[in-house]
């Protein structure tokens, strides 16, 4: 086995209570190397078994027990010294929030433990009667009753299955009650307040019976070449200690920096994307949480950034004390994108998120869609049950928020996510999504290559498949005009295939704004023994990022899908810098497609066999 | 002479080092003319952290902004008319780098 990995994929049959170990096989970590890669292999051997059983893919339920949810280290994952290895990766063959494949990430600690305890990977499939946890103790693994857990919150489960489980190293990834009542947007938290946040993976561990899983061990990651790791590592960690981004400026401020810069670009969607300029963006920006309500930060494990926020709102109606975030994401979502400017309100909202276990951003874009479908008088206001949802409303927000998690009153339609919202409104486009995902902070009539990767996101409308903004926005690497749909293709490709060995090592994508691909081909490589090149790295990105599509050509997505909202396609920006933009798509896709060898978004056979993919 | 009236906008660690996040400037209509008659309000370490003397440009680590639009990505000569808005952020904010410069 190569260094870097723990060598164990635990197999749980939750209809059978059946648990196995199996391999990691090295032939297949070559290629796919772990997280998402590994992932997605083992996803599209489930696909293919289904259909050789006579199982349409598209018939595949997303909240039945055919669904297959993966949970996925890599082999950066806890090894101390390897930038930002704090995180894992969840997959699952289905999101019940979009049909399309299941995909999110998380940071803390729960990864790393995993490791610790024995395992790279939990396969998960079929689902429990009854209310069960999985715990995983220095390589003993176990399924127990969560009868006394299911109904708990976030914080409740993780402290008590903590306590209960005790030991070194011990932590808690779970559902809260958005999960188990299948909100679509429910997502897995671990540590409290770290989330796999998107594709709705939370309600597929809900209607799995599956609470938790408890994982703690004090094993230790192997490495194959310490001296060599020890050397490349000292060289990256110096680099993002000199990086101004890595080493200041998300310590300082934590990702909502963004909120001032994306606003002045004029691409900071309000009110459900009306317009890309907030007047009120510095109330809800970095730097105003920090001078506000932050008092301290948090780092995920082995994490030299920490641009994790803690913070407290002392006193007054969104009272909250001791929480974390939020970030530049979930401010957007609850605050710009419902046009609420009380940051302490964003600050509660977001805290009830992580409380009850959904998404801030496909639930504040839901919450904006409703909004928007309110005061344009397509919700009658009796079916909101005496939910105010204008504009601006602080207090109708975080009200909407525990009544999504509880499917209460008009929570349950919210509780859909806002592409089913709106269709059920007659008004499929007022959703802001992209194949059902609910599209984050940045307008791509403001900046035209984040439109392209919005609407190429096999998971769907999703930044950090493929962050362009980089180039567009912020000059890394290089600067190009935000507002030209001209050369965003390839950058959209090479974002998208790196992207995925760094979900696939697994790290933090943010590591990226100092390192680049040598380094990471120099750290897989001292860790695992094998020799990668620059291109070997990218090579194995592009065949991971093939291979998904290839599964989600096979539950129905193709070209039609690679789409955008009307109104990012054909209503004019009315005002900021993008005055007059709308987003080019077909344009930039045609040649996207082209770099990437498909017809129509699927993979050709050629693309297939050079990036050596068997189907 | 002085003969446009300018709004800068300061934002990050620029906000707490000169104690100001908004400034109405009256300046030449150049961008060195800019930078030096803040500096003027500011002192002349606000000079050194945006200018690049060596290079004669703005500093290629930061984002200054004119109207919204980055001045990297702006053509020909560039200069400034009453009204204009300046945004200018530290070099702190960044993106994913593949091939880090």
């Amino acid at each position: 086995m190569p260094g870097g990995y723990m060598g164990k994929i635990l197999r749980v049959d939750l209809s059978t209570g059946a648990l196995r170990t199996e391999p990691i096989l090295e032939e297949v970590a070559r290629k796919y190397l772990g997280g998402k890669g590994y992932a997605v292999y083992i996803l599209y051997n489930y696909l293919r078994e289904y259909e050789f059983k006579g199982i349409s893919p598209p018939d595949i339920n997303p909240l039945g027990p055919e669904n297959v949810l993966i949970f996925a280290t890599g082999p950066g994952t806890g090894i101390p010294g390897f930038p930002c290895s704090g995180r894992y990766h969840v997959m699952a063959l289905r999101s019940p929030l979009t049909g399309s494949i299941g995909s999110a990430n998380s940071g803390g600690e729960w990864g790393p433990f995993l490791k610790f305890s024995g395992y790279d990977m939990i396969v998960i499939e079929g689902a429990s009667e009854e209310p069960v946890y999985l715990s995983i103790v220095n390589g003993v693994a176990e399924l127990r009753s969560a009868g006394d857990l299911w109904g708990k919150n976030v914080f409740d489960t993780c402290r008590i299955l903590s306590r209960r489980v005790g030991g070194k190293n011990t932590s808690v990834a779970c559902i809260g009650p958005a999960g188990e009542n299948l909100v679509r947007m429910a997502c897995i938290v671990n540590d409290e307040h770290r989330a796999a946040g998107r594709t709705g993976l939370g309600a597929v561990m809900g209607s799995k019976k599956l609470k938790a899983i408890v994982v703690s061990g004090d094993e230790k990651v192997p490495v194959a070449n310490p001296d060599e790791f020890r050397e490349v590592s000292r060289r990256c960690l110096e680099t993002m200690r000199k990086n101004r981004v890595t080493g200041e400026g998300l310590p300082t401020y934590g990702t909502s920096i963004l909120i001032n810069v994306i606003n002045t670009a004029g691409g900071l969607p309000y009110k459900n994307w009306q317009t890309g300029v907030n007047p009120y963006a510095d109330k809800i920006s970095g730097e105003t949480l920090a001078e506000t309500y932050l008092t301290g930060r948090r780092a995920c494990w082995g994490c030299t950034i920490g641009c994790g926020r803690v913070t407290s709102v002392p006193s007054g109606p969104f009272q909250i004390i001791g929480t974390e975030g939020p970030e530049y994401e979930s401010i957007w979502a609850l605050g710009g994108s419902t046009g609420v400017k009380d940051l302490d309100a964003i600050v509660k909202a977001n805290h009830y998120c992580d409380e009850f276990g959904m998404d801030p951003i496909s639930l504040g874009s839901t919450i904006a869609a409703a909004m928007e479908l309110y005061e344009r008088g397509y919700i009658p206001k009796e079916d909101l049950q005496g939910l105010d949802l204008r504009f601006g409303n602080s207090t109708a927000l975080v009200e909407a928020v525990w009544r999504t998690a509880y499917r209460v009153g008009f929570g349950k339609y919210l509780a859909l996510g806002s592409k089913k919202l709106c269709e059920i409104y007659g008004h499929p486009e007022i959703s802001m999504s992209v194949k059902g995902l609910e599209m984050p902070a940045y307008d791509p009539r403001a900046m035209k290559g984040i439109g392209l990767e919005y609407a190429t996101a096999n998971r769907g409308g999703c930044h950090v498949t493929g962050y362009t903004v980089s180039v567009e926005i912020l000059g890394i690497p290089e600067k190009i005009d935000p507002l030209t749909p001209e050369g965003k293709a390839k950058w959209a490709k090479l974002f998208q295939d790196f992207a995925c060995v760094v979900n696939s090592t697994v790290n933090c994508l943010f590591s990226t704004f100092a390192l680049g691909v040598k380094d990471y081909a120099d750290l897989l490589s001292a860790v695992t023994g094998w020799s990668l090149s620059e291109d070997e790295i990218l090579r194995i990105g592009e065949r991971i990022y093939n291979l998904e599509r290839v599964i989600i050509n096979r539950l129905g997505f193709d070209g039609k899908d690679d789409t955008l909202p009307r109104r990012l396609l054909e209503e004019p920006m009315p005002e900021g810098p993008a005055k007059g933009h709308i987003v080019e798509l077909e344009r930039m896709k045609e040649e996207y497609y082209r770099l990437r060898g498909w017809v129509n978004g699927i993979p050709t056979a050629e693309k297939l066999k050079e990036l050596e993919i068997e189907l | 002479m002085p003969n446009v009236s300018v709004k800068v906008l300061l934002f990050a660690t620029f906000r707490k080092k000169y104690g100001s996040k908004e400034l109405i400037i009256e300046c030449d209509g150049t961008i060195k003319g800019l930078i030096n008659s803040v500096s003027n309000v500011l002192g002349r370490e606000f000079y050194d952290d945006v200018y690049d003397e060596k290079r004669g440009m703005v500093r290629d680590d930061l984002i200054f902004a004119i109207n919204g639009r980055n001045i990297k990505d702006l053509k020909g000569n560039i200069g400034l008319k009453d009204g204009d808005v300046v945004a200018i952020f530290p070099p702190l904010a960044g993106g994913l780098s593949p091939h880090t410069l």
